[in-house]
């Protein structure tokens, strides 16, 4: 009998043990607010609607970066010439350069800023080059670079990227893809000796894309716009890419007004545009952050070398 | 209070690891629990404000292109995360472009929270009737420009349930800890207390006597094993109950036996054997309490043996003090008895026990108490021996007794207590009245032999003169009548006068070897006439190995005579029969003589003083009472014996006289038919000359 009262005993303390463990437990959730809160009624609910879209010129960058990186260069630019201009300018961010191309050939986009292998084909949909950009090399022309890792010894010469996969920034690319295409061209690989040819995933930062994929090792050769390894110089690991070859010089980037935009606007724009300074010291921000050294006048006759080339490639219809 | 003394060992265990656990729990629990909600509560701000400033950073492509698709896919899988409560993007004027709320927007969100110009992120605490809410405010931005402001919500019931969680699963695991302690305390307790509760059950088997209990573990090498010792006269060698570090005068040479128990110890702990055998505490208490046993049991039986051994003595002492006849008592200072012995107990009518503390009052009358009392104070004061001789009454007898009350003394000298023996000396009182009789008797025979040797002569003279007168005298005549007469008288006289001088003679003992039947049946042929004469028949049954003994045929036919002579005067002239019978006992080296009579026989009470010297049932002047006492003399002077019995026994086969049992007397006399005794005697006297 003295047995089962002393083991009652132990087992009454357990469940006391149990029952402050809760009570603590409970003390504790009670008392751990020690901020003052602000009321709300979250039941009082009203339908928003989105304030409308002034209407305004609108500007779009080709969409080799992010959008956002495509914001960060052409803000400052935006902001000048609505100042210097008076026009309500808007930057859009289309999101391939399809949709790019498209957007221009129905009039969304008004003023576009491309490479000059979509421009061709915005020239073909009616657009009309007014302006070009003098590069940061001070030339008013760029070159594609041929990347591979620096440590892939199979790859010396152009020739020895046969049979290698290669990434390229977009069919309609210029230096990531067209100018490349053609220097493979010229050393006698076809498009077809590639084991694989793909293309960067959109939308944006499609140049960044190609470098971080090479270096990864994801393909043996990438395609890219001269300038884009300074872009991406802080992603990748220093000296972890090898320039394996260049094209030659096409000209540069262009600035071209849809069909039918008012030439005033345009010549608005354009005489904003040509008055920017490097050297001075407010236009110098404008134009380093927009990686453009100058813009100059530009017609479309200066991009018949790239249609040239894509003639040769067999890339226009 | 007195619960927690009762409680068994395991219990108290448990009840102070639990004590401890819970008071660990109650001190940890709220402090840590604290910590865990404001940790808790920082890692969410944390998280939260993580959310929001990935989501500003990834709503900004989308809110350039105005991409509203994939804003609104951006927030609703923010509020797939648990705690998320809802996450909206404004614009730089305030408009809200996405959120996650179904039923239009609550507009008390739009202006609570706001993150300034500058500050990467504001959080500000909600609450709306149900609950709390951390509203996480990040500006969305791009290079120096504001794209807006991302707005997500955590709900804080979420983060204090995770906090509620945390805490219970401490709590859930102190009480598992709990739960381990208290049921690997009772594992351990367990074992700690079965081993003690082996040690109670030999404590009690102890108690019962069993002392061959075995506490300690019997596994474990013995030190001769494990030393490849061969000193098989060390006391630990072959030794399997105790440790080696137990027992005392071990011959290892590693062992330091000069010291004390501890210095031995201290040189054991370096010792391998030490190492490989000694345990805990525990096992030290079960090897010391087996170790006790032993040596308990050594000491216990070498008391049973000093107590058979006393036992032995005591019965010895007892039996010498119950055998003794003498009246032996102990009674300490203050006159109470201390013990006394069997013959004194009977004295008082009571047992031996029975006597302790009693005293003389309790057990005597109160004239003989006073008596011994005052006798006993006297010696206690005095320290004098008493040795006296006293005439007690004794059940209604006179009896005296020979008191000895000696002190008895202890280391010290002091007395402290009297020592009393009363010998039953009666019968050596009468043994000394008979001997002053006897002394009387010779100085009176020895006078009675003189005069008797003076007489004698002149006795001559007048036979001799009466004789010579007859000669001279006319026979027949008046004076050779009275010469007659006188010559007769005269003879009478010489017959006493020869009986007295017979009597007193001082004679030597002439023993030889000589024939036993024949010295009876000489004594027979003497007194046969003269029997017959008073009607007396004598029947022999002699044994026909005619046994030869080594005596003296005179005194032993003055015996046979003499009780020859008794046997005629049983019959009181009536006439009679008188059986005499011999028998030879060669085994017992010993012959035997009856001498039976038809006479009246002897009560009881004559039978006992029938030997003693002057007592004769004969009338005065017919008997001196010294015959049997003389023939006892003799009998006993030949190293034999005579008893005497009446009636004589059916068995006897005496004679019938006239188809009747006759009462009778019958007289046994046994003779050694060596002479072993005279030579011993003989050797003795050379000895001690």
């Amino acid at each position: 009998m003295k047995d089962v009262k002393m083991r009652l005993i132990v087992a009454g303390s357990k469940i006391l043990v149990c029952c402050l463990l809760v009570g603590l437990l409970m003390a504790l959730a009670a008392c751990s607010g020690d901020e003052d809160p602000i009321r709300v009624d979250l039941s009082k609910r009203h339908t928003l609607v989105a304030p409308r879209q002034v209407e305004a010129i609108t500007y779009a960058y080709l969409p080799q970066y992010s959008h956002t990186t495509s914001y960060e260069r052409h803000s400052q630019l935006i902001e000048y010439l609505r100042q210097t201009t008076g026009l309500p300018l808007r930057q859009i961010f289309p999101d391939t350069f399809d949709e790019h191309i498209k957007m221009v050939a129905r009039g969304e986009i008004d003023i576009s800023y491309s490479n000059p292998s979509v421009y061709l084909q915005l020239a073909d949909a009616g657009a009309a080059a007014f302006a070009r950009i003098v590069e940061p090399s001070g030339k008013p022309d760029f070159r594609g670079q041929i990347i591979c890792r620096r440590d892939n010894t199979s790859i010396r010469k152009i020739e020895d990227c046969k049979g290698k996969r290669w990434i390229a920034v977009d069919p309609g690319s210029a230096g990531g893809y067209l100018f490349p295409l053609g220097l493979f061209y010229d050393h006698g690989i076809s498009r077809g000796d590639f084991k694989a040819v793909d293309f960067a995933p959109g939308p944006g930062g499609k140049q960044e894309k190609v470098v971080l994929a090479v270096q990864v090792g994801a393909y043996d050769i990438g395609t890219i716009r001269k300038g884009t390894l300074d872009v991406v110089a802080g992603k990748i690991t220093q000296g972890a890419i090898r320039v394996l070859a260049e094209t030659r010089a096409y000209p540069g980037w262009v600035y071209a007004s849809r069909k039918g935009l008012d030439p005033k606007v345009v010549s608005l724009i354009a005489e904003a545009m040509f008055a920017l300074d490097y050297t001075n010291k407010a236009h110098h921000s404008i134009l380093s952050n927009a990686g453009i050294r100058g813009i100059i006048p530009a017609k479309d006759a200066d991009y018949d070398p790239v249609r040239e080339l894509a003639d040769k490639l067999g890339l226009r219809e | 209070m007195r619960l927690f003394p009762r409680l068994r060992f395991r219990t108290k265990l448990n009840v102070g690891m639990s004590a401890i656990l819970i008071v660990m729990a109650l001190l940890l629990l709220p402090m840590v629990g604290t910590m865990n909600a404001r940790s808790l509560v920082e890692e969410s701000k944390m998280r939260g404000a993580a959310l929001a400033e990935s989501l500003a950073s990834r709503a900004v492509d989308s809110i350039l292109a105005r991409d509203f698709l994939r804003l609104k896919n951006m927030v609703d899988d923010l509020v797939e995360v648990d705690d998320v409560v809802y996450a909206f993007v404004q614009d730089t004027n305030g408009h809200v472009l996405t959120h996650t709320f179904h039923q239009g927007f609550p507009t008390d969100l739009l202006t609570v929270n706001t993150v300034a110009e500058g500050e990467p992120l504001h959080i500000q605490l909600l609450a709306d009737q149900t609950r709390r809410i951390y509203d996480f405010a990040a500006p969305v931005m791009v290079s120096d420009g504001r794209l807006g402001t991302i707005r997500i919500g955590l709900s804080k019931v979420r983060i204090m349930r995770t906090v509620q969680q945390q805490i219970t699963l401490m709590a859930g695991l102190f009480a598992g800890a709990l739960i381990l302690a208290t049921s690997l305390g009772t594992i351990f307790a367990r074992r700690v207390t079965a081993r003690l509760g082996k040690l109670r059950s030999h404590a009690e088997e102890m108690l019962t006597g069993n002392l061959n209990t075995q506490s300690g573990p019997e596994s474990g090498v013995h030190c001769w094993e494990m030393q490849n010792c061969t000193t098989t006269e060390c006391p630990a060698y072959g030794e399997k109950r105790r440790r080696c570090w137990y027992i005392a005068g071990t011959m290892c040479p590693d062992c330091d036996n000069e010291g004390s128990f501890q210095c031995r110890l201290d040189s054991c702990r370096l010792c391998s054997v030490y190492r490989e055998n000694a345990g805990d505490e525990i096992q030290d208490l079960a090897e010391t309490f087996d170790v006790m046993a032993m040596s308990l049991k050594m000491h216990i039986d070498e008391l049973r043996e000093a107590e058979g051994n006393l036992r032995e003595q005591q019965h010895l002492m007892r039996t010498i003090l119950d055998v003794t006849p003498d009246r032996v008592s102990l009674v300490d200072v203050t006159m109470r008895y201390q013990g006394c012995n069997k013959s004194f107990a009977q004295s008082v009518g009571l047992s031996v026990p029975e006597v302790s503390g009693k005293t003389d009052f309790d057990l005597f009358n109160e004239a003989e108490a006073e008596e011994r009392h005052l006798a006993g104070r006297d010696i206690l004061e005095f320290g004098r021996r008493l040795d006296t001789q006293m005439e007690i009454m004794d059940n209604g007898v006179k009896r005296w007794f020979h008191v000895v009350c000696i002190p008895v003394l202890n280391e010290k000298g002091a007395i402290v207590g009297l020592f009393r023996t009363d010998r039953d000396i009666t019968d050596i009182k009468g043994y000394e009245n008979q001997l002053i009789q006897a002394q009387k008797m010779e100085s009176l025979g020895l006078m009675a032999g003189g005069v008797a040797h003076e007489i004698n002569t002149p006795l001559g003279i007048i036979l001799g003169y009466a004789q010579l007168l007859q000669e001279d005298v006319e026979i027949g005549s008046q004076i050779h009548e009275d010469l007659i007469v006188i010559e007769k008288q005269t003879k009478v006289c010489k017959k006493i006068v020869a009986d007295l001088l017979g009597f007193s003679r001082q004679t030597e003992s002439a023993k030889r070897e000589m024939c036993f039947n024949n010295s009876v049946l000489e004594a027979v042929s003497l007194v046969r006439h003269t029997f017959e004469m008073d009607q007396v028949e004598i029947l022999t049954e002699m044994d026909d190995r005619y046994p030869v003994i080594y005596g003296d045929p005179e005194k032993l036919k003055q015996v046979w005579i003499n009780l020859l002579t008794n046997a005629r005067d049983a019959m009181n002239g009536n006439g009679g029969t008188i059986l005499i019978r011999t028998r030879l006992d060669s085994p017992a080296g010993i012959v035997s003589v009856w001498v039976a009579d038809s006479g009246e026989g002897i009560s009881q009470d004559a039978l006992e003083k029938i030997f003693d010297p002057f007592y004769s049932t004969k009338a005065v002047g017919q008997g001196t009472g010294l015959g049997l006492s003389v023939s006892f003399g003799i009998i006993e002077d030949h190293g034999g014996e005579i008893q005497v019995e009446s009636p004589v026994p059916e068995d006897f086969g005496f004679p019938e006289i006239e188809g009747e049992r006759v009462q009778g007397t019958i007289f046994e006399v046994t003779l050694p038919l060596d002479h072993g005794s005279d030579t011993t005697e003989e050797l003795d006297e050379v000895i001690e000359e």
